[in-house]
């Protein structure tokens, strides 16, 4: 009976206390799948369930038709029977609106001299479209880029092959590039035209062959078609369609996939666990009998605290850091600032920290505890957005969700990961948590030494 | 070693702790001996400084009130709950506490060690608590609060709900100590246990100490007289008899004996007589 007893330095029993609740954390399946396992599902679900991945629904697209021509109004019927595309006729600025919002995809916007460019077709200006797109869903752009370059394609092909049309427009053509300055691009549409003339007189018998365009070598032979019509890209000056395409940048920044928007979700489910799992924790010390050997110990009730709540906030920060890693690796989330993202973490967790003291001295026993803290935090978490993403809740609801911390640890949180916070803007709903967290530290840690006696 | 004055202590109107007053002297076993309810685990928790008396006084001789973490650190409890993580190995749980005591590198590992062997569970140091027999449990919640090498320890009800082998196999255990000069107070409701390992003995009921000293000298103060149980041409006789020795022989005087044996006074006669209630619910 001679070892010395060495006097608990300040930290060292705080650091074993929580060694041991981490232990135990791990050791405790059903903690850890509340902690780890059922936020991820939180977030998959409801990422897949608003749109956040899989099958993706079609490319919402707003049709501005300016030019108010057969033309235009053709081109915009095949882009609305296009499979994968849902079209809304709208105004420019309602268009415009709703890809800013974040309603729309993009817009298409068909401007006054499609139908003239179309039937001019092989000089002078091509036909033009607008495309504005949001800059968030640059794939799907770029996707409906080429399905407005196939509609555009149909329409060409619609022209050919319609007889006398075809004639007509191909005479018109000829016609309108018998006045154009002379130069090597004219003489090879003049060509063109003049061997896609004689295909069309050769399909169409009926039809008296027209004479070609004076000054232009039209009747000129040219093998195949395919090559005058590679010749005149290559001369660098026929398009048969130019896109004009520009990003609409939205009024307020918007997340880039579902998942930004329910992993913070998630993160928050997962947090939420692990602050209950150490409020029963500590609820469960009083009732086994540990924290009265605890508190026969030198150690006072504030290393104990400590120790708990240390454990508490370690695990808070590895379950956020999982969670963050899964969304980034799995599912491409992109945190637009990691030091911001790191100070949302730390102050969620010291939010939750307090959050479990308070719900630890409240309840007697497991059950009440257990009982007591899901049915504060189930309301809170609803009306902070923990369920139903706060942008889609009524306006009053949302200001309700204030008295939530929830709420403001999904804006902080997303503040890092998508709204684009600055230090300035996040610096409010992480103050709000911090003083959350130790206003509840303070009052579990008063309620918990009254309990104790 | 340990002094207790006038303790009182209520909860609402129930008064658990009333008036209590006794001394531990150092190295000897002071058991408190009474039913469930008599106050004897809120005695125990204030000794330790776990509550604030209402009125009264606690001291740990020379070194003051158990209050003071230096002071707990010469006091060890096992608690009448088995206080161990049932998630923790054996072998874990007493690192962490010892580790709680201050204890660390080698002298934790050589504390562990001791009382890992103290309990008998040196080849189960790597299993969960949660997997032990009860038997098991309770040895460990004892080398537990021996862990840190205290000067007196409180063992409150330390063979509850084990079985007899193991309860033997703890006593054992709990003499040892007392052969090494450990001061403890042990709580028991069991008169056996009490009769075996304790120098003295406070009755204790309703947060009162009743009667405290030798168990020789409460037998002999608050006891019944010995009975001379003797069958005599068949008939069995039953004398109450302060010296049963010189009235078997005076007896033997008389007639034939046929057979006899002597019934004397124990710990539940005392508490009977004391209090007007038996120390265990029938």
């Amino acid at each position: 009976m001679s070892a010395p007893v060495h006097p608990p330095s300040s930290l060292g029993p705080v650091l074993a206390l929580a060694g041991k609740d981490l232990r135990l954390l791990v050791r405790n399946r059903g903690a850890l799948f509340f902690a780890l396992g059922w936020p991820v599902l939180i977030a998959l679900f409801f990422g897949l369930v608003f749109g956040g991945g899989g099958e993706r629904g079609k490319i919402t697209v707003g049709g501005v038709d300016e030019d108010g021509s057969p033309a235009s109004a053709g081109l915009l019927q095949r882009l609305s029977a296009t499979e994968g595309v849902e079209l809304t006729p709208l105004t420019r600025a309602e268009a415009e609106a709703r890809v800013r919002a974040g309603k729309l995809t993009a817009a298409v916007l068909v401007p006054k001299g499609y139908a003239e460019a179309e039937a001019r077709l092989f000089h002078g200006a091509p036909r033009r479209l607008e495309l504005a797109v949001d800059p968030a869903r640059t794939a799907e752009a770029a996707m409906l880029e080429g399905i407005l370059t196939g509609a555009a394609m149909q329409s060409m092909q619609a022209l050919f092959s319609g007889g006398d049309g075809s004639r007509k427009l191909v005479d018109s053509a000829l016609a309108d590039l018998a006045g154009a300055p002379a130069g090597p691009q004219k003489a090879s549409t003049a060509r063109f035209l003049g061997e896609l003339g004689t295909f069309l007189d050769r399909q169409q018998p009926a039809t008296p062959a027209t004479p070609a365009a004076p000054g232009t070598n039209a009747t000129a032979a040219d093998p195949t078609g395919a090559k005058a019509a590679g010749a005149a890209p290559a001369g660098g000056g026929w398009k048969p369609l130019e896109i004009e395409k520009r990003a609409l940048s939205g009024d307020r920044v918007r997340p880039a996939s579902a998942f930004d928007i329910t992993f913070p979700q998630g993160m928050i489910w997962g947090v939420i666990g692990c602050a209950l799992g150490f409020a029963l924790s500590l609820v469960q010390e009083r009732t086994s009998g540990t924290l009265t050997r605890l508190r026969a110990s030198p150690l006072s009730s504030g290393h104990v605290l400590a120790g708990k709540a240390l454990a508490c906030f370690t695990a808070i920060v590895a379950v956020e850091a999982l969670l963050l890693a899964v969304g980034r690796l799995g599912f491409g989330l992109r945190p637009a600032s990691w030091p911001l993202l790191a100070a949302a973490v730390v102050s969620v967790a010291a939010c939750f920290v307090g959050i479990m003291m308070l719900v630890a001295v409240l309840g007697k026993t497991e059950q009440s505890a257990g009982g007591l803290g899901w049915a504060i935090m189930m309301p809170l978490t609803m009306l902070g957005g923990g369920m139903v993403p706060l942008f889609a809740m009524p306006a009053w609801m949302q200001a309700a969700g204030s008295i939530s911390p929830v709420k403001w640890a999904i804006l902080a949180l997303e503040g890092a990961i998508w709204r684009g916070s600055t230090a300035a803007q996040l610096a409010v709903p992480c103050a709000i948590l911090l003083a959350v967290g130790l206003g509840g530290f303070l009052a579990g840690a008063w309620r918990y030494r009254a309990q104790a006696g | 070693m340990l002094t207790l004055t006038d303790l009182r202590k209520s909860y609402g109107a129930t008064v658990a702790v009333d008036g209590l007053s006794l001394r531990v002297e150092p190295g000897e076993i002071l058991g408190l001996l009474g039913p469930n309810g008599a106050g004897k685990s809120t005695t125990v928790h204030l000794a330790l400084g776990l509550l604030r008396p209402d009125a009264g006084s606690v001291a740990v001789d020379g070194l003051g009130p158990p209050t003071d973490p230096a002071v707990r650190r010469h006091l060890g409890l096992a608690p009448q709950a088995l206080a161990l993580y049932a998630d923790l190995t054996g072998e874990e749980n007493l690192r962490f506490l010892g580790r709680v005591y201050g204890l660390s590198g080698r002298g934790l590992a050589a504390r562990v060690e001791w009382a890992l062997d103290f309990a008998g569970l040196a080849d189960r140091r790597g299993d969960r608590v949660g997997a032990y027999s009860g038997g098991m449990q309770r040895r460990l919640n004892l080398a537990a609060a021996l862990l840190h090498e205290p000067r007196l320890v409180l063992l409150d009800e330390p063979t509850a709900g084990v079985d007899p082998q193991s309860r033997n196999a703890i006593l054992e255990r709990i003499l040892e100590l007392k052969r090494a000069g450990l001061t403890v107070v042990y709580t028991t409701h069991y008169m056996e246990e009490a009769e075996r390992l304790c120098d003295r003995v406070a009755i204790v009921d309703q947060g009162k100490v009743l009667a405290l000293d030798t168990i020789a000298n409460l037998k002999r103060l608050h006891g019944a007289l010995p009975v001379l149980v003797a069958t005599v041409g068949g008939a069995v006789r039953r004398i109450p008899t302060a010296d049963p020795a010189a009235t078997l022989t005076g007896l033997v005087a008389e007639t034939t004996v046929e057979d006899f044996h002597v019934e004397r006074a124990d710990l539940e006669q005392v508490f009977l007589k004391l209090t007007g209630r038996k120390l265990r619910d029938e």
